[in-house]
């Protein structure tokens, strides 16, 4: 880690637009991985660079329009199998990231008190040195929280982190922890499944949100559009199940709006009815003991319990069980419970009773690309974090390490995260960006954004895809790439840690896995032309992948009813967050283009709304565009009401994203984080938050808000009934 | 009329640029717009000047609400500027701003635009944005601006232009080549990123393009083109 400043300079100049920089100086010779040599780079003439969207943890294929050595335009990479050269809006406003006037620009180290959120500048040199005494300071107290990444990155950062005997946590708010655990308990398989939307002829959804946020969002959308339209004389049909009427919803044939926290019962129903009346296509050996788990319910509770009338859910079960194709999913409110893991295991049950597994339109679970090193990064679930402070607690003396993770925002404040970071002796973030989490650390060592780095990406569930990230443009600012930090870190550790971590950059790392893995996928090119043959391609993906099959066929353990905070007396309304369509969880906040994105449903940009059911409103007398505050027992915020059609009269819907005491000028003090409101609640079996668990109430405080709505009818979300126009 | 004579003409008569947008596929994610923003170089507007109206969407989401819970729902149309055959933004300005180019396109000359704001009033469309004040990106953001692309100043009327930037550029790589755009070599930014490919954009002068022939499908209809503004954008009905 020698590179100083200047020499950086001069590498700039010498390798003029359009070359890149490692962040070690030895590699400087050997700068060759721009497929165009210089002076082909001529203004006003755009090249192309294939790379990997991180943006979400979907992991899609991009090609980024680079012209004079600035990053123009994201397209999705047509050839790549996850998203076949769609984007969605956050991919594209990725570009607002690496040009974010607010990136870190170089290492700071804290000033004053932890928390005051003063910075200075420190050298590389130094800031590594401190970084270096704290982890020998504090033998095996090291944690690093890292969002999941899948590739050389996640062996580089295990390989480091159980040499130093410390703890390492893939962790992401959106990582669907609790459908994995399902997947775990029906199935005996640890993959993301594909779900077949795009031949699937009647999809029944238990709240997946999978046409904005949910595992996926591009590659689903572009099976939605072909299970609408793609076929000569088919159209899927799609039913949404779920309490608020949410963007997926809104293009369903049909919405239930569903009692939240029944969504398991409500499968259970549907399965009891396909059986009875001698639809269910199960294994002969299976036939006894669901027949025995599905006659303990009985249908009349069931559509007490969920409000969803008897004739409903017999017709649901028809119409699901008498399809050529039929495929239940479940996901976003239906998971957000106590009960989420068990719902999501009825849904699997569903798929069971159909005989969907491995068939066109159905589940399939596809062998991940194979020749990785332990590449794997295994999310985990939010009790996995809140453990962490026992061990704080215990340890005292421990570093506490973020990569791009911001937890103090993502976990509610009832959770008592902040105790972690508190008690750390230590806390290093390599974020790029001053987030909540990074304001609270002593040493920031800003990482290189996406669009700068090397990388790879190996996508779970769809053909077998590895994806090949490659910096499109030189670095900006004096930042380094976190492969590099800790590769030269172990050379300074030295020892077995050297050993085992002997590259001298993240790049020659990456190439070496990636000549491992070519060797045995393309082996009548030399290593130099497949390499530069993936780059160009944006990595390597393989035919369909071989079918992984299912050991175990499992029924829920027990379908119990979602255990909420608060006594419904004093707090009526259920909660309902969700993510927004531009800043997802809040990652997005900092991007004008998705702060001036308008909300689907109600067209509201640069803000936060409480959306309540019009009739609700006028009980309580609360008129459009009033702020409301929401109190739970944990918390309250309060925000503008916008009239909400499509919400359960007793549910209360907020977007998240917004509320952050960080994060830059576009995203600091701008609307409220409804997280405040939550409780503390676990989803047992998977360990996730129960992000719908909580109950709350809302007082009117008769001040007008602000809500800046760009509905171009001025309507907003009031209907529109045939022929009156903008009734409320 | 003056015949126009272009005389970098294509092979087999001019285009005509259309597009045809399902209904039934579109989700109202967002992509398109965004993606359009990026393209284009769509000033951000800010939570001051956008609470004002003043924020620029080439292309929106609309959003039409119909029930009452629980038969509550909701209906998505992208709406771009419609490319009209009888445009009624042409014959308002005074300047020849608002024209209509051989292919189809109804084109925006920048540096005629005086602001008088007639054609944003007269289209039914509502889809021409004017300028009120002067473009500002926070540096470095501005380092991502297409520089295939005018950014507009203050006091002009700006609008979609279906990416004529990308069409000129298969245009003049075509014409070298001798030949014309084959279909699907030309894509706007919103319809190059759609996920469910609800938008599909081609010349309706070929028959047999995939514009040409969707826009024969049953469920097809023109946006208020009861008006007589022969819109080149088809719309296909949602089914529900």
């Amino acid at each position: 880690m020698d590179l100083k400043r200047r020499d950086f300079l001069k590498v700039l100049g010498a390798t003029a637009a359009g070359s890149l920089l490692p962040g070690c100086a030895g590699e400087t010779k050997k700068l060759i991985p721009y497929l165009l040599p210089d002076e082909e780079i001529v203004p006003g003439v755009a090249n192309w660079y294939a790379s990997v969207c991180r943006e979400c943890e979907a992991g899609c294929g991009i090609l980024v329009r680079v012209m004079e050595g600035r990053a123009r335009k994201v397209e999705g990479n047509p050839t790549h199998p996850v998203n076949r050269g769609k984007l969605c809006a956050r991919g594209q406003a990725s570009l607002q990231g690496l040009y974010n006037p607010d990136r870190l620009q170089g290492p700071l180290q804290r000033e004053g008190a932890r928390g005051e959120g003063r910075f200075k500048p420190i050298s590389w040199e130094d800031g590594m040195s401190r970084w270096v005494s704290e982890l020998e300071k504090h033998p095996g107290g090291a944690v690093l929280i890292s969002r999941p990444v899948p590739g050389t990155l996640a062996r580089l950062f295990s390989t480091f982190i159980k040499e130093i005997s410390g703890r390492l946590l893939f962790y992401h708010p959106s990582a669907e922890r609790a459908l994995a655990a399902a997947n775990h308990r029906s199935f005996g398989i640890d993959l993301l499944p594909e779900y077949d939307l795009a031949n699937t002829t009647y999809l029944l959804s238990f709240g997946a949100p999978f046409l904005s946020d949910w595992l996926s969002p591009v590659h689903y959308g572009f099976a939605y559009g072909r299970m609408r339209q793609g076929r000569p004389t088919v159209r899927g049909r799609f039913i949404q199940v779920e309490p608020r009427l949410s963007l997926t919803a809104a293009s369903a044939d049909r919405w239930v709006p569903i009692r939240p926290g029944t969504e398991g019962l409500l499968a259970v129903g549907i399965g009891q009815v396909i059986l009875q009346e001698g639809r269910a296509r199960l294994a002969k050996g299976d036939r006894g003991r669901f027949e025995k788990f599905y006659s303990a319910f009985s249908l009349d509770q069931i559509a007490a319990e969920t409000e969803v009338p008897r004739e409903g859910i017999i017709r649901l079960a028809r119409g699901f069980s008498e399809a050529a194709a039929p495929l239940a999913i479940g996901g976003g409110s239906a998971a957000a419970q106590t009960n989420g893991t068990n719902t999501l295991m009825a849904i699997n049950a569903l798929n069971l009773l159909v005989g969907n597994l491995g068939a066109p339109g159905g589940i399939r679970f596809l062998q991940p690309v194979e020749g990785f090193h332990s590449a794997q990064a295994h999310p985990v679930s939010e009790q996995a974090l809140l453990d962490l402070r026992g061990f704080f607690k215990k340890q005292k003396r421990s570093v506490l390490m973020l990569y791009q993770s911001n937890p103090l925002y993502a976990l509610p404040s009832s959770t008592r995260f902040r105790e972690v970071f508190e008690d750390a002796a230590f806390v290093v973030s390599f974020n790029s960006f001053m987030d909540e989490s990074t304001a609270l650390a002593d040493l920031i060592l800003p990482d290189h954004f996406f669009l700068e780095s090397w990388g790879d990406f190996l996508n779970e569930g769809i053909v077998p895809t590895a994806g090949l990230a490659q910096p499109v443009v030189i670095p900006r600012y004096d930042t380094r790439p976190v492969g590099d930090l800790f590769l030269s870190v172990a050379k300074r550790i030295g020892g077995r840690m050297e050993e085992r971590l002997p590259w001298i950059d993240f790049r020659t790392m990456l190439r070496e896995q990636w000549k491992t893995f070519l060797a045995r996928r393309e082996r009548d090119k030399s290593f130099e032309a497949a390499w530069v043959e993936r780059l160009q391609q944006g990595g390597w993906w393989g035919p369909e992948g071989r079918l992984v099959s299912v050991s175990r066929r499992a029924l829920p353990d027990a379908v119990e009813p979602a255990r909420f905070e608060g006594d419904p007396k004093e707090y009526p309304f259920y909660l309902s967050l969700f993510e927004s369509m531009g800043l997802h969880g809040g990652e997005g906040a900092n991007r004008p283009w998705l702060q001036e994105l308008p909300d689907p449903m109600t067209s509201v940009v640069w803000g936060s709304w409480v959306e309540i059911n019009p009739k609700t409103a006028r009980e309580y007398g609360i008129q459009e565009r009033e702020i409301v505050r929401v109190i739970s027992p944990y918390g309250e915020i309060e925000a503008s009401v916008i009239y909400f059609p499509g919400n359960r009269p007793d549910l209360i819907s907020i977007p998240l994203g917004q509320g952050h005491t960080a994060y830059g000028r576009y995203a600091k003090g701008r609307g409220v984080n409804p997280l405040t409101l939550l409780a503390p609640m676990i989803d047992p079996l998977s360990g996730t938050l129960a992000t719908g668990a909580t109950r709350v109430r809302i007082e009117r405080t008769g001040r007008r808000g602000r809500p800046v709505l760009v509905d171009q009818t001025g309507e907003g979300t009031r209907r529109h009934p045939e022929g009156k126009k903008g009734e409320t | 009329m003056v015949e126009y004579r272009d005389q970098n003409a294509p092979p087999g008569g001019p285009y005509r640029w259309g597009m045809v947008i399902d209904l039934d596929r579109c989700t109202g994610c967002e992509a398109c717009v965004v993606a359009c923003h990026a393209e284009n170089n769509i000033r951000i507007s800010g939570e001051e000047e956008a609470s004002k109206g003043r924020a620029v969407n080439w292309i929106r989401i609309e959003r039409y609400w119909e029930g009452e819970y629980p038969n509550a729902q909701v209906k998505f149309m992208p709406v771009l500027c419609q490319h009209c055959g009888s445009a009624p933004c042409e014959p308002v300005c005074p300047v020849y701003a608002s024209y209509h180019t051989p292919d189809g396109l109804n084109a925006q000359v920048y540096n005629r635009c005086v602001g008088v704001r007639y054609c944003g009033n007269n289209c039914p469309y509502t889809v021409r944005y004017f300028n009120w004040f002067e473009p500002h990106w926070d540096e470095p953001l501005n380092e991502q601006l297409n520089p295939d692309v005018t950014v507009r100043s203050v006091g002009v009327m700006e609008k979609c232009t279906f990416c004529v930037q990308r069409i000129r550029g298969a245009q003049q790589t075509a014409q070298k080549e001798g030949r014309r755009v084959k279909d699907g070599e030309v894509t706007p930014a919103c319809v190059q990123s759609c996920p469910t490919e609800a938008l599909v954009f081609g010349d309706r002068n070929d028959p047999n393009s995939r514009v040409s022939r969707l826009s024969k499908d049953d469920r097809g209809f023109g946006l208020l083109e009861e008006l007589g503004t022969e819109p080149s954008i088809t719309y296909l009905k949602r089914i529900k």
